[in-house]
């Protein structure tokens, strides 16, 4: 018998996209302990742009114990308004055009790393279901990579 | 969370606010592992996951926002009951599978007499003693004769009494 009762954050990912038509998920075990793996991924104004596709620049505009706003700038111009939650292992991010989850649980000395997201259909739970599959793995690469950096 | 709140959030859901479903995630994960803990032990968690992928993939489905809790509990049952069978038809129940002691719902004397029950059986407590339901309201939940929901229920409750009177 599990000591887990409730989903972790990788499931609670998966219980999402299942929600959200067109939404892929990506998950793989990233060799490196959960606090240096999350300490990448959970640094919007640092790290975020160094593995998430076209998002350049990130700043947390306003803050509110696990809920936060950030204006992110992308490398074609773009810029959104994205409403997040945050936690430790747990990441959503909403903005009218864009949404990103990220999950992370421990594996032993390594983590369990899930990934989701691309351009929303406007308004609705839904993903425009081209390159999904390419894009978020093109993230998981380049997180795997900054963090063997580090 | 009232009522209100709760219809709010499955509302803005439906329509499309991807933050709403991460707040109705939060308020269901705890109800549905609630439900599929004592039922289904240790594939407690798996039914609950299987849950609530249904629940999501289905939100939009939902007619009436109000009827949320009964729409979800009648799939975390179906999803617990299954489970449990599965892994009754696949190996006998060890009574170490049984849910852990810090589930805050079950003593340990509970869980013990629950592990020696049929699923269906279980599933017939949970609704009438966590749940509250009525004999009529589990029956329809559970797809049986009212009448064997009574007869489980006596059952089950019989197997508590022998147990603590012996």
């Amino acid at each position: 018998m599990t000591d887990r009762l409730e989903p972790d954050p990788v499931q609670r990912l998966r219980v999402m996209a299942a929600g959200i038509p067109g939404a892929h998920v990506t998950e793989r075990v990233v060799p490196a302990p959960f606090d240096v793996v999350w300490g990448v991924m959970a640094d919007l104004e640092g790290e975020f742009g160094s593995f998430q596709p076209d998002m350049k620049s990130v700043r947390v505009t306003h803050r509110r114990d696990d809920r936060l706003e950030v204006l992110a700038h992308g490398h074609l111009g773009f810029r959104a308004r994205f409403d997040v939650v945050l936690r430790p292992g747990w990441c959503w991010m909403q903005s009218r055009f864009l949404l990103i989850g990220m999950a992370a649980v421990p594996a032993g000395d390594r983590t369990r790393v899930a990934l989701t997201g691309g351009t929303r259909v406007p308004g609705r739970a839904a993903i425009v279901p081209i390159r999904v599959r390419h894009e978020t793995e093109r993230a998981m690469l380049r997180l795997a990579q900054r963090v063997a950096e580090r | 969370m009232t009522d209100d709140d709760e219809a709010a959030l499955v509302r803005a859901a439906q329509g499309g606010d991807t933050l709403a479903m991460n707040d109705l995630l939060d308020v269901l994960a705890p109800y549905v592992a609630r439900i599929c803990a004592p039922i289904a032990f240790a594939s407690g968690p798996d039914a609950a996951q299987e849950t609530l992928i249904a629940v999501f993939r289905s939100l939009r489905s939902l007619r009436d926002p109000r009827a949320l809790r009964g729409w979800v509990r009648s799939i975390a049952v179906r999803e617990a009951v299954r489970a449990a069978e599965r892994d009754a038809r696949a190996v006998p129940m060890d009574i170490t599978d049984r849910p852990a002691a810090h589930d805050g719902e079950l003593s340990a004397d509970v869980r013990d007499q629950l592990a020696r029950m049929a699923p269906a059986q279980r599933a017939v407590l949970v609704l009438r003693e966590l749940e509250g339901l009525s004999e009529e309201q589990t029956a329809r939940l559970l797809r049986v004769a009212p009448g064997t929901v009574k007869s489980r229920l006596h059952r089950a409750r019989d197997t508590f009494r022998k147990a603590w009177t012996a």
